[in-house]
């Protein structure tokens, strides 16, 4: 589907500073977007904005043909079923990994087979049990994704996940990630420093500058 | 900032000295009586003072509870400074007489005043003043009959249930009042007694006597359980508006007054067992017997006197004449164990 | 590591310390050798479950109340804006001003059948004057009521902290995953904060079964009372000391509690940095509903009773009488004598531990004191003295009756407290500060007096003034160790109550709550640090 995820016109200040501008950007559904853009550009703000933690100062914006952010409307976060995995560590830590991927999903069995078949696509089935302080980083952030991945969502947004993971794990983690989202058709947005991952990953690349998105 | 720190220091190094001043405060002098006291009226401090006002004697006073002065001297052993011990309560002095600190009293005139009934055993100690553990009630809530002759025993019966208040079984007065029940009854029917008692309370006991007359006067209760003094008290306006009203509501009855008479118990003192000063103390308790001291207590504590050429308070001796219970006050403290091991096995809280 | 050659001065001095703290403990325990007597027979036969059940009941209804009452207020405080929220934050401790008994005597007197309540209901419903709308408050459900609403504090602030240190991430991460904000902050904060929450309520535990003071008052039979009475009544210490190592031994097991569970709390924050949750506005409905739940708490543990005092002191004449005035005087001399010297201590503990390689393991072990409860360290040193008085019988320096034991007693209670502010104060300043004071010459003598005093001047007068506010309004220890002729404002308060002289009472009491306001300002400069 054309213009599943559409940006018009936001514009946000951020310390009395306009960060974004202007902004426009057309998602096509099922899409991987990588976003590049120099420290303090407005990434984590651009993301948080498409998933309604944050309001922008003016714009509109549409997902799957609702609207769900512009002059009069503003759906609440919880109902968007946008997903975001960032780079700290938020895994509730008196949960195992299990239970943190259970989290959003409702008792009954057709989830519970969908969560198995996740572990086992990420790797991390034997992990289900531990708690979060138990795991590595690259663990954690598998979780993290699993626990977003298993909702469904109808956008997936990555602020900079594998930053501070080594190299190998990173490549290795690269193909389970793009089959999954693949399989699964979900649309994705991810803000990234790493060449190498917007090459593995993205369908297109976008800059974020002077308050707009350009395609590069 | 660094003065801070010293200045406070400074400001220590005072209280510090006056701490050394605290503990050698009880060096032993001339013409001196050292009187260790659970009573807490105020009254009292005129009565030390017209003692040395009258004799050239200086009083130093030790005043806080019973437990608390037993340790005192326990630690203290012989070198203990007291001379006198003054508290009120047949029980407490018998207490303090078990442990062994008290002497003789020898003062042939103080035996000549105080009833053999009212000393204690081997007259280490004497009574000085009197008060009976009588009935108080609301005449809106009770009838002549009912209250016409009652006993203590009577508290016990169905017709009383819901309507009795009384304070808690840890307050010294009730256990005496039942000691001196063990000792004319025996435990078995102090025993039923007191449990059937209990089932007739109108409330768990909670406050002092006051509060159970108080409880009446607000129809909370019918009668109450209290001794005599508190209704001089509250008549005499000392205990303010609330209680004065609630004072001329209430009545007295004198229990047992067919038979061996109201419940008296008293304020005493004895000598210490190692007192430096053991003269001066017996011309204390001497005082206290005189007519003078009398006057005084019997004015200022509505208790009733000792020497029977002093009255009563009006206010007191308005309810009349009473016949008193010649029961031995030591039996209180003899029976006083059993007493306070009977009442909680009867639950009477 | 530690080596038995390194011994030297310091660390005997601290043995000697150490010691002092522990042998009231050692006499408390050690009265189980004298066997048991007929007087605990009878006691276990009639009194004793009564002491065990009463005390169950108080502890889990206290709980139940203060949990609500805290979490709730705490949830409200940290994730809403609403109307009075600046207010709440900081007011919801206020009741920690209020001790326990000076709550249960105003509330006894403000149920009584002639007191403001009755009377203002019947003013109001135009009854007559024998009717009582309030049941009688002296009773154990009174009892859970007044605790609930003194201590509740504690759970507030131990769950606000926690609250806070949730980062927004973690909150976030929850609504991201479709659930709303009333199934995060029940299903996911709450847990989270469990281990405070825990630690909260083993504190609040503690302090209920340490409780003299409202349980007697109110004539509940606990362990307190029964110690209490044993002694004074009986006049049986031995029995007194076993009753007491009993109630000490259920005190340990909530210490252990909390103890475990602050460790939880500690591990549990680890991992995340500091960045709260942005509070939600509320609309004026909901406003409204947050601002009487705040309220309510408040009303109950302070505002109505400062009121109540205030209505009775302005009906006495001579408030500044000298009984008032002596009274007060006491308790400054021995509060401040008492808080200096804890000062010291927890300034030449700290700087031991610190400079002197002791093992940090003693500072622990001292500061295990705050939860030993005031009457039992009363019972255990009176023995103590009694027997060393005994021993040292023929000079005329008795230890018993002085003023000694009640300074001992507030020093082991109060411990913990300035070792906490300590603790954190000498944590600020960095090691390269000794170290560059070494290289310039400085023995530790001078580093203590000319480097670290001065670095923690701050810290002392806080710790100074919070030990001072805390053991102004203590009760029991001071009840049963004072001097002859020594009353303090706590133990005025505590005879004038026993003889329904409430109004006298007022100004006493008063003067105690308005010490007890000084932690409290300092509690909440730590909140709203953390809030920063």
């Amino acid at each position: 589907m054309k213009n599943f995820l559409s940006l018009q016109n936001i514009s946000l200040d951020l310390d009395n500073k306009e960060i974004l501008k202007g902004l426009n950007l057309q998602v096509d559904k099922g899409e991987f977007i990588a976003i590049t853009g120099s420290s303090g550009a407005g990434k984590t703000s651009l993301l948080r904005i498409i998933c309604g933690l944050e309001s922008p100062k003016e714009g509109e914006i549409l997902l799957d043909n609702m609207i769900i952010f512009n002059k009069g409307i503003s759906v609440p976060t919880e109902k968007r079923n946008i997903g975001l995995v960032i780079q700290e560590k938020v895994l509730f830590p008196h949960l195992t990994a299990r239970k943190n991927i259970e989290f959003g999903l409702s008792k009954n069995s057709s989830n519970e087979s969908h969560v198995d078949e996740i572990l086992h696509h990420l790797n991390i089935t034997k992990l289900a049990n531990k708690f979060p302080h138990e795991l590595s980083g690259g663990e954690s952030q598998r979780v993290a994704l699993a626990r977003s991945i298993v909702m469904k969502p109808k956008l997936l947004l990555l602020d900079e996940p594998f930053t501070g993971l080594d190299t190998e794990l990173k490549s290795n983690i690269y193909p389970e990630i793009q089959s999954i989202l693949k399989n699964n058709m979900i649309t994705s947005l991810m803000v990234t420093h790493d060449l190498n991952e917007v090459k593995a990953l993205s369908d297109k690349c976008f800059n974020l500058d002077s308050g707009k998105l350009i395609e590069i | 900032m660094k003065i801070n720190k010293f200045l406070l220091l400074a400001l220590l190094v005072l209280p510090i000295s006056l701490l050394i001043l605290f503990m050698s405060d009880e060096q032993v002098e001339n013409e001196e009586v050292n009187i260790y006291t659970s009573r807490h009226y105020d009254a009292d401090d005129l009565l030390y003072e017209e003692f040395t006002k009258k004799t050239g004697i200086k009083v130093n006073i030790i005043s806080g509870s019973g437990s608390a002065l037993i340790e005192r001297l326990k630690a203290e052993g012989a070198n203990s400074p007291g001379d006198v011990f003054f508290t009120v309560d047949a029980g407490n002095l018998a207490n303090f007489q078990k442990q062994g600190f008290l002497q003789p009293i020898q003062s042939e005139a103080i035996k000549n005043i105080v009833p053999v009934e009212l000393r204690g055993l081997n007259d280490e100690w004497v009574a000085v003043a009197k008060r009976a553990r009588v009935i108080f009630y609301n005449p809106e809530l009770v009838s002549d009959e009912e209250i016409e002759n009652i006993n203590y025993e009577d508290l016990a019966d169905e017709m009383w249930k819901g309507r009795v208040v009384i304070r808690s079984s840890s307050n010294m007065y009730n256990q005496s009042l039942v000691s001196s029940l063990i000792s004319n009854l025996g435990v078995e029917q102090t025993e039923t007694w007191a449990r059937n008692l209990v089932s007739n309370f109108a409330r768990k006991p909670q406050g002092n006597d006051r509060s159970q007359i108080m409880a009446v006067a607000n129809k909370e209760a019918a009668i109450a359980v209290a001794n005599t003094y508190y209704m001089g008290i509250m008549l005499s306006g000392k205990g303010g508006d609330e209680q004065l009203s609630a004072a001329k509501k209430v009545k007295i009855a004198f229990p047992n007054q067919n038979n061996r008479g109201s419940h008296v118990n008293i304020s005493g003192g004895g000598v210490l067992k190692y007192a430096p000063n053991r003269d001066n103390a017996e011309k204390f308790l001497e005082f206290l017997l005189s007519e003078e001291a009398q006057n005084h207590i019997v004015n200022n504590t509505f208790e009733y006197p000792i020497l029977d050429t002093v009255k009563p308070h009006p206010l007191i001796a308005n309810f009349g004449d009473f016949k008193m219970d010649k029961t031995s006050v030591a039996d209180f403290g003899k029976y006083n164990p059993e007493a306070v091991k009977l009442m909680d096995r009867v639950n009477w809280q | 590591m530690f080596k038995f050659k390194d011994l030297n001065i310091w660390h005997v001095l601290i043995l000697i310390i150490c010691s002092i703290f522990f042998i009231p403990l050692i006499f408390i325990g050690g009265s189980i050798l004298f066997g048991i007597n007929e007087n605990f027979y009878h006691l276990y036969e009639n009194l004793l479950l009564d002491y065990a059940l009463n005390s169950l009941y108080l502890v889990l209804g206290v709980s139940c109340l203060v949990t609500i009452l805290g979490v709730s207020t705490a949830l409200l405080v940290t994730y809403f804006d609403f109307f009075g929220k600046k207010f709440f934050q900081w007011a919801l401790i206020l009741p920690l001003a209020v001790p326990p008994y000076l709550l249960a005597y105003v509330f006894t007197e403000f149920f009584d059948f002639s007191g403001t309540a009755n009377v203002f209901a019947r003013n109001i419903f135009d009854l007559q004057n024998d009717v009582a709308i309030f049941p009688n408050i002296r009773t154990i459900t009174g009892a859970v009521i007044v605790f609930g609403f003194t201590l509740y504090p504690y759970v507030y602030m131990i769950s606000r902290v926690a609250l806070m240190n949730i980062p927004a991430s973690v909150i976030e991460a929850s609504i991201l995953l479709g659930r709303n904000k009333i199934f995060t902050f029940f299903n996911l904060s709450i847990p989270l904060i469990r281990p405070a929450i825990i630690a909260g309520l083993a504190l609040v535990a503690m302090e209920t079964l340490s409780d003299f003071g409202a349980v007697e008052h109110f004539a509940i039979p606990t362990f307190t009372t029964g110690i209490f009475r044993t002694w004074t009544g009986l006049y049986d210490l031995t029995t007194a000391l076993q009753l007491s190592t009993m109630l000490l031994l259920v005190v340990f097991i909530f210490l252990a509690i909390e103890r475990n569970s602050r460790n939880k709390i500690r591990y549990a924050n680890s991992n995340y940095e500091n960045n709260a949750y942005k509070p939600i506005q509320l609309k004026t409905y909901k406003s409204s509903i947050a601002f009487i739940i705040c309220l309510l708490p408040v009303f109950i543990g302070f505002i109505l009773p400062v009121l109540e005092l205030i209505n009775w002191a302005t009906q006495i004449d001579n408030i500044f009488s000298n009984k008032v005035f002596t009274a007060a005087s006491n308790t400054l001399f021995v509060a401040s004598l008492a808080a200096f010297l804890t000062c010291l201590l927890a300034l030449f503990i700290n700087f031991s531990v610190r400079s002197l390689k002791i093992p940090q393991v003693f500072n622990d072990l001292l500061s295990l004191g705050y939860a030993v409860p005031g009457l039992i360290l009363a019972v255990g040193i009176t023995q103590m003295f009694t027997s060393i008085d005994f021993w040292i019988a023929n000079s005329n320096f008795f230890i018993t009756g002085s003023i000694i034991g009640l300074i001992l007693a507030y020093i082991i209670k109060s411990y913990a407290i300035s070792n906490n502010v300590l603790n954190s104060s000498y944590a600020g300043i960095p090691k390269s500060v000794d170290e560059s004071a070494q290289t310039l010459g400085a023995n530790k003598s001078r580093l203590l007096q000319e480097v670290h005093i001065p670095l923690l001047n701050t810290g002392l007068l806080t710790a100074f003034l919070l030990v001072l506010a805390e053991l102004i309004k203590e009760l029991p220890a001071t009840l049963i160790l004072r001097p002859f002729n020594f009353d303090t404002l706590s133990v005025s308060v505590y005879l004038l109550a026993s003889e329904e002289r409430m109004f006298q009472a007022a100004f006493p009491g008063l003067v105690i709550i308005g010490f007890g306001l000084i932690p409290i300002y300092f509690l909440n400069k730590l909140i709203l640090n953390k809030n920063n």
